[in-house]
């Protein structure tokens, strides 16, 4: 469709100066574009669909192809930590305090004298647990509500944006802090709690706005002119055609979970020793990192890779699925 | 003469492979002339518009050879610096939808006013004088109260106005509209081609008016182009065409326009589609759609036959098609 | 295709405004969009009545209150006896089965998530008891035939068709619970001139074939008069001017439908000199601000001061009461009166477009 990728629609465009004359000020279609007509495609043009053909722009894609692969080898060490590195996290020998690198802990040991590879590789399991389940559950609540909200709209929508509004006015670290300190469990789920907590808004507001974009589609008017029930609409009709923005956000959010655990956790709120978690090492190395900075930097970078690896992924997911970018 | 375009070639890069939108067109325009470029679309008749104003996007976009000569110059000789100056002062454009072609956050007066403050270097107020000047011109009443309204307060049709105002501004001597009334209703669109026709007199500008309608083509053109797959199957006055066109495809669509004698019966229609641009049929590109067709449309691609000295039919057979049409 | 038969559609008094809210969470209503203003008409067995009008006039609206996808504010809408506007779950379901739509845009009106064998045969999932299940398959590849697709085509996607395809997919999920009603609302005008007229010609032998009514909305007068045995002008809302093709063709009496035949444009250059034309000035007037008496007079050129008085009435003229001929017919015009362009336009036999 070669006079459809890039129909121009600026004012005066020949001027080609100034805000008034900018170019490209709105999708709006075209007779030429979009809405006209079979242009060039034959019945046998263009056999994609949104999916396959993000799935081959992703597969191109360097940026994909690396933080999956960082991604792959986290899942597989927080599945099988023992695979690649012997004995326990807790296992900690307080002779070998703040030691440099030295047989089997080529990363060093921390101030407890444990060692620091073998903490890092155990650490990963908390944070893709966390990370993962978090985004899960933030999804299916952000995802569930934000959809029946834009679907049906009226009163349970006002409510819900004004709630979303509320959430979103709550500071993300200071609400852990409080909420998180009065909780004496030291297990993954309140922390992954508190984040479908406070994180389900930002999910609800996209399902939301992509759910009432989609709707307004004739082939929902179709369905429902046929008698289609409300759930066969959502179901078939909208969440199909709704869910990859929601997608796309969510991976990215993924990153900021996995960041945000360990955020908590050093400060004392998240998960506590002796559970294994980045932030708690970062925590517990910050104090002495003039004499044993390794003890902190391990567990840093991991983090920082992770949380890197997950936000390009979603970038990446995202440049696959937004057709206004092809 | 104002403007020539010489087999003018324009290609995109598309993940289907390369699209050859505009395959060889030739054109001109004279001052003061009205030449409609009829297409459905993919035909590449706002590819070929979009490359002579200097617009196109480039990549996925692709000019691989002809000429666009405006007044004398090569335009696709010319820097990208010298080429902006011509735009908007030499040659305008107007766009089929005006809400998204103008800014919504800024006031209408000073959209028009800023043509004259970037192009004439004239002051803010005195632009703003010109800008109720111009919105007179194009008959917007109380111009001098709503120079100050914003793009969203004004009908489709003062839109409309406004987008042509806007392209008269520094009076180029050739205007392309896009499809400048397709977005508007009957009534409306009435009126604005009416104005632009006479602001059209009364600058002697030349006009391309590119279009899928074959009415309004009717109402206000000179000559016709019409353009199939990228190339342009009949050039003609426009008396000529409506009369006995010289083209199959011409015809069928001509043919399959409503009429009050047929009522009843099946309108002629043109059978399959439009073809893919990525895989345009060899030959004639329309043979596959065209009653006519012989082996050697299948093979050969038709040149555009010279049928008078200001007529041509790039098909095989346009004797045939005159000739079938007169009785 | 004369229909003198019973009517099939009855719709009276038919109106739907959208109120204009201020405020979140109490609000309050400061307005409405007057969309739709008292619509009348009657729709015969095998007929197709064609509506007329420029966008914002509400045809599209009368189109979905047919279809049910919107409520009426007032007025009812009588399938074979009975006002569909008042019923509610099976019932509904089942007038819903006889009335179906073809929508404007063939890239909007098909999910493109589905193949064409679940969009088209999507009625039947919801209408069970239509067809049997097993047969649900064969039904939908004759549907594919009957529309002039290819029905290997059953597992394709919509985006491997072209609008014109698409537009016979959605044709197809149309007929496939047998209707009796069609609406139609701006079927071709989203599609390329050439194509235009293939749908066209489905839709006219779909009719003969299955014996349908259709309701035929476009905005393009040449093709509404093709099709249509009668034909309904719309004006901010309301219908001003109804009658058979002839009658509004070649004797229109509103001076809107006038206005309105005399803008289009001719396929034929040697008419631009020597044809009459009214342009109308101005916009048409907001749908939440209708003007008193007659709401085309703030455009009309004939407009007095009665006009805004007083409302008028959707009828046979006191001019032509007494006569018969093709301009006597239903007309909201205080002063309707046959203009001189019919009087020409009958000479050649040819009307616009």
């Amino acid at each position: 469709m070669p006079e459809q990728p890039h129909e121009p629609e600026g004012a005066i465009a020949g001027t080609g100066m100034g805000a008034a004359m900018d170019l490209g000020v709105s999708e709006a279609e075209t007779l030429e574009g979009t809405a006209g007509g079979p242009g060039g495609t034959g019945p046998a043009g263009r056999p994609h669909s949104l999916w396959s053909d993000a799935w081959r722009d992703l597969r191109r894609n360097p940026v994909f192809i690396v933080s999956a692969l960082v991604i792959v080898f986290l899942v597989f060490i927080s599945l099988w930590p023992a695979a690649i590195a012997s004995g326990s996290p807790l296992k900690c020998d307080l002779a070998k305090a703040q030691d440099g690198a030295g047989p089997g802990a080529p990363f060093g040991y921390d101030g407890q004298g444990c060692n620091v590879y073998t903490r890092t590789v155990y650490g990963a399991r908390t944070s893709v647990t966390v990370g993962v389940l978090a985004t899960l559950g933030v999804a299916v609540v952000g995802s569930v509500l934000g959809a029946l909200a834009g679907y049906f709209g009226g009163v349970w929508d006002s409510v819900l944006s004004r709630i979303t509004d509320i959430f979103f006015a709550i500071p993300v670290v200071l609400g852990g802090l409080v909420l998180l300190s009065v909780v004496t469990s030291n297990t993954v789920w309140p922390v992954i709690g508190f984040m479908v907590l406070l994180g389900w808004p930002q999910i609800s507001r996209i399902a939301r706005g992509s759910v009432i974009t989609v709707k307004q589609n004739d082939y929902v008017q179709a369905a429902r002119a046929l008698g289609a029930s409300d759930s066969r609409i959502l179901l078939r009709h909208i969440a199909p055609n709704a869910v990859a923005p929601v997608i796309v956000v969510a991976t990215i959010a993924l990153g900021t979970y996995i960041a945000l655990e360990a955020t908590l956790s050093y400060l004392g709120v998240g998960l506590k020793p002796p559970s294994v978690s980045w932030g708690i090492d970062i925590s517990a190395a910050s104090p002495y990192v003039r004499n044993a900075p390794h003890a902190l930097l391990w567990p840093s970078g991991a983090l920082a890779l992770t949380v890197l690896a997950f936000i390009m992924l979603g970038d990446a997911v995202r440049d696959a699925l937004d057709p206004k970018l092809r | 003469m104002l403007l020539e375009v010489r087999d003018l070639q324009v290609e995109f890069r598309t993940r289907d492979g390369v699209a050859h939108a505009v395959n060889g067109v030739s054109y001109r325009v004279d001052a003061g002339e009205t030449l409609a470029v009829l297409g459905e679309s993919g035909s590449g008749k706002s590819v070929t518009a979009q490359a002579v104003m200097g617009i196109l996007d480039m990549p996925p976009g692709r000019i691989t050879g002809g000429e666009i000569l405006f007044q004398g110059q090569d335009l696709l000789r010319l820097k990208e610096e010298e080429r902006r100056r011509i735009r908007g002062a030499g040659m305008a454009m107007i766009f089929q939808d005006a809400l998204s072609a103008l800014n919504p956050v800024i006031s209408v007066g000073d959209q028009l006013g800023e043509m004259f403050v970037v192009h004439r270097g004239m002051s803010k107020k005195d632009a703003r004088a010109k800008a109720v000047e111009l919105m007179e011109r194009v008959r917007i009443p109380a111009a001098a109260q709503r120079v100050r309204d914003y793009p969203h307060q004004f009908s489709g049709g003062m839109r409309q106005r406004i987008m042509i105002a806007m392209a008269l501004a520094l009076e180029p001597a050739l205007v392309i509209a896009d499809e400048p009334t397709t977005a508007l209703d009957v009534t409306v669109q009435a009126q604005v081609m009416d104005l632009l026709a006479e602001l059209q007199r009364e600058y002697r500008m030349g006009l391309i008016l590119i279009t899928h309608d074959l009415g309004v083509v009717a109402d206000v053109a000179d000559r016709i182009a019409v353009m199939y797959a990228g190339k342009i199957v009949e050039s003609a006055p426009v008396h000529d065409i409506y009369k006995a066109p010289a083209h199959p495809y011409t015809r069928g669509l001509l043919d399959s326009i409503p009429r009050l004698d047929q009522k009843g019966q099946e309108l002629y229609a043109i059978k399959g589609l439009p073809p893919n641009l990525t895989d345009i049929p060899p030959g004639c590109s329309f043979h596959p759609r065209c009653p006519m067709a012989q082996d050697v449309c299948r093979t050969g691609e038709p040149p555009l036959y010279e049928v008078s000295e200001v007529r041509g039919s790039a098909c095989h057979f346009w004797r045939e098609c005159l000739h079938d049409r007169d009785q | 295709m004369t229909a003198t038969s019973e009517p099939i559609l009855e719709v009276d008094g038919l109106v739907k405004h959208y109120p204009l809210t201020q405020g979140v969470l109490f609000r309050k209503q400061v307005g409405a969009v007057k969309a739709v203003d008292g619509v009348d008409f009657t729709l015969h067995r095998g007929e197709t009545l064609g509506i007329v009008g420029e966008s914002g006039c509400g045809k599209s609206t009368v189109a979905k209150m047919l279809c049910n996808l919107e409520r009426p504010t007032a007025g009812s809408i009588r399938f074979k006896g009975e006002d569909i506007t008042r019923l509610s779950g099976r019932a509904l379901k089942a007038v819903r089965r006889n009335i179906q739509m073809v929508f404007q845009d063939p890239y909007t009106s098909l999910n493109p998530r589905m193949t064409v064998g679940d969009i088209v045969g999507e009625p039947y999932d919801i209408h069970p008891e239509v067809a049997p299940r097993g047969d649900r398959r064969r039904r939908v590849q004759e549907l594919l035939d009957v529309v002039g697709l290819n029905p290997e085509y059953i597992n394709r996607y919509p985006h491997q068709f072209s609008g014109g395809q698409r537009q016979r997919i959605g044709i197809a999920r149309g007929l496939a619970l047998r209707p009796e009603i069609i609406v139609a609302d701006e079927p071709v005008s989203a599609l390329d001139v050439s194509v235009q007229a293939q749908v066209i010609n489905l839709l006219d032998r779909l009719q003969s074939e299955f014996e349908l009514s259709y309701v035929f909305i476009a905005h393009d007068l040449s093709i509404v008069r093709h099709i249509s045995d009668r034909v309904g002008v719309m004006y901010l809302g309301r219908i001003v001017e109804i009658g058979r093709d002839a009658e509004i063709y070649d004797h229109p009496t509103h001076p809107y439908t006038q206005a309105l035949l005399s803008a289009v444009p001719v396929p034929d250059p040697e008419a631009r000199e020597h044809r009459e034309r009214i342009i109308l000035t101005g916009d048409v007037p907001s749908p939440t601000d209708i003007p008193s008496g007659c709401r085309f007079r703030t455009r009309c050129w004939k407009a007095q001061e009665r006009c805004a008085r007083e409302v008028p009435a959707l009828a046979v003229p006191a001019a032509f009461r007494d006569v018969s001929g093709p301009a006597a017919h239903d007309s909201a015009c205080h002063f309707a009166a046959e203009g001189q362009m019919a009087a020409a336009r009958d000479e050649d036999g040819n009307g616009p477009g």
